[in-house]
């Protein structure tokens, strides 16, 4: 019996000099890995709408969300998930040049987060590819040049993938994932659109 | 009714079309080590469904119950880890004294088990794919069979393939990774299925 | 003299992953690139050579009962201080790796190491053999790397070297052409070992 004690306080030892080391480390990665993450989507930002200087902040609660919820998904808290982002681009003189947001949607294998600048008449002026992990060779291709630039100056009606009758020439053997771009950005656009709509609701009704 | 086609959505997704030797390149060790004779395939097969589906239940409990509210999210490598390794012994431990018969058929199994990276993988991708419990465990389950699947499929090749006539320098694992390469080009197959 | 062996060995006699056939999993999976391959075989000689160093300094205090999730526990620490580091220093290598830096824990390489050097030899013998089967580990992969993201996509370490009018083949880079290409490797391998 002793001895099993003995083994469990030196693995119990041993348990807690790693989580201790690994702790010091992760308080010193963490803000970081956070700042990598901030920095990556300014620069994205200004990449998409170089001709904003100034980003305002905006956050607008959404009606329910189309899709219906995943059952097999963890349900996010209702509060945040309603919520959606987006940016205001202004140059020095406060006018308004232009808007970005994030567009997220589930490709073949990730996530795939696009930064979209839009221009004041709501058709796209630049897309980047901030995040994903799409098959090598394949979807991965999505961050290509030659695959962006097709959607500079499409308006919402527009953006739709070639399989799907639209303009936009799917990857090679990525329909799933240029289909997920695309579509996340046209969701993006409606939701600034509605953004905007209330806005100027708001003002008359002022 | 909703719920029973995205189990279902999941289970093709799982088995086939991102398969987890085929597609996600886990478990490769077993998969080419005891895909030799079609008994012990199976025997490893099944032995890795009931550990894949155990681990995914309890790395997923540990994740939501302890790490993360206590802002552990770090550990989540050693814990998971630990999770499976004691998991594997318990397991062997309690079939052993509990049934003796399928103690002989899997017991060589198990711990191999631990090493398996299909294991700590289907726990890692669970939460990264934000699962939540019973998407987690059926994930577990799926990924097992998807494993069970093409082991088993390899074996019946490879036990063909001892009556082969097949260069000397190729012999035994090399055409092991060509037959795993035409297998895999064969699942590529299922890439397409949009579900 | 003694050291240099150590160190050599692990390079081409006992290449680990070409004569050894461990570790095939992040072998297979991250190869796409060469870029990748080095940052999997860097993460991975890291981890080696400090968990060889540690194993080898507590190797006399540890009780035989206990040993291996003892050194479970030291190789997820390193695993995890690496997988923090790269998502600090180098988040680019780390999504593209993903999943497979929490997985270097099951690699066997790594445990293997620890069990069959590191607790039966001094630090200074350890901290060499870890040098030298991480490297081989990495020579490994960046030669599969460097295959297939040649003839996948026309480049090597994402530079262009291919005319311009080379169709890439593709299937070099998707999964079939991983399992191919080792395949060939190591029919290779054996084909100079014969004569």
């Amino acid at each position: 019996m002793k001895y099993y004690l003995k083994l469990g306080f030196i693995l119990l030892l041993i348990g807690a000099i790693a989580s201790g080391v690994l702790a010091l480390i992760n308080s010193y990665t963490e803000p970081i890995i956070e700042n990598n993450k901030l920095k990556t989507e300014e620069e994205a930002r200004s990449l998409v709408l170089p001709q904003a200087e100034i980003f305002e902040k905006k956050s607008i609660a959404m009606e329910r969300a189309e899709s219906k919820p995943d059952p097999l998904k963890i349900q996010k808290e209702t509060s945040g998930s309603n919520e959606f982002v987006f940016y205001i681009g202004k140059n020095n003189q406060q006018e308004i040049v232009g808007y970005t947001f994030v567009a997220k949607k589930y490709g073949y294998s990730s996530t795939i987060e696009t930064m979209v600048g839009v221009n004041p008449d709501l058709s796209v002026n630049k897309i980047k590819i901030i995040n994903q992990a799409e098959t090598p060779g394949l979807g991965a291709n999505c961050e290509e040049e030659s695959f962006t630039s097709q959607f500079s100056q499409l308006t919402k009606a527009e953006l739709q993938v070639d399989k799907d009758g639209g303009q936009i020439q799917s990857l090679t053997g990525a329909t799933i994932s240029s289909r997920a771009i695309t579509n996340s950005i046209k969701e993006g656009l409606n939701n600034i659109e509605t953004a905007l709509n209330n806005q100027n609701k708001k003002e008359v009704a002022e | 009714m909703e719920l029973i086609g995205r189990i279902f959505a999941l289970a093709i997704a799982t088995i086939f079309v991102h398969n987890f030797v085929l597609a996600r390149f886990l478990g490769l060790c077993p998969y080419i080590g005891v895909s030799k004779k079609l008994d012990s395939a199976l025997g490893m097969g099944m032995a890795v469904i009931f550990v894949m589906t155990l681990a995914s239940t309890f790395t997923w409990l540990i994740q939501t119950f302890v790490l993360v509210p206590l802002g552990l999210e770090f550990l989540q490598t050693i814990a998971f880890i630990l999770t499976i390794a004691s998991l594997v012994q318990l397991v062997e431990m309690v079939i052993q004294k509990t049934a003796p018969a399928l103690y002989k058929a899997l017991g060589v199994y198990l711990p191999l088990i631990t090493t398996n990276c299909a294991v700590l993988g289907v726990a890692i991708l669970n939460i990264n794919e934000e699962l939540n419990f019973i998407g987690a465990i059926l994930n577990g389950l799926f990924a097992g069979l998807g494993f069970t699947l093409v082991l088993v499929l390899m074996a019946g090749i490879r036990e063909r393939l001892d009556k082969a006539e097949v260069p000397a320098s190729m012999k035994g694992m090399p055409i092991a990774m060509i037959v795993a390469g035409s297998m895999a080009l064969a699942f590529l197959g299922f890439s397409g299925l949009n579900i | 003299m003694k050291l240099t062996k150590e160190f050599s060995k692990g390079l081409i006699k006992e290449n680990p992953v070409f004569v050894m056939a461990l570790g095939l999993c992040p072998t297979l999976a991250v190869t796409t690139s060469v870029q990748n391959a080095i940052g999997m075989g860097m993460a991975a000689t890291f981890v080696l050579v400090f968990s060889n160093i540690f194993v080898s300094l507590v190797k006399n205090f540890i009780p035989e009962k206990i040993r291996i999730p003892s050194y479970i526990v030291i190789i997820a620490s390193f695993v995890t201080i690496v997988d923090l580091t790269m998502n600090a220093f180098l988040p680019e290598i780390h999504k593209s790796l993903g999943l497979f830096i929490p997985l270097i824990v099951v690699n066997c390489i790594i445990l293997g190491r620890a069990e069959a050097f590191a607790s039966k030899n001094n630090t200074i013998s350890s901290i060499f053999d870890g040098l030298g089967m991480g490297l081989g580990f990495t020579l490994a992969l960046i030669v599969i790397g460097g295959i297939r993201e040649l003839l996948g996509a026309g480049q090597f370490f994402g530079m262009n070297v291919m005319s311009a009018g080379y169709k890439p083949i593709l299937i070099a880079i998707l999964a079939p052409g991983a399992f191919l290409v080792m395949g060939l490797l190591m029919g290779l391998m054996n084909l100079t070992k014969r004569k």
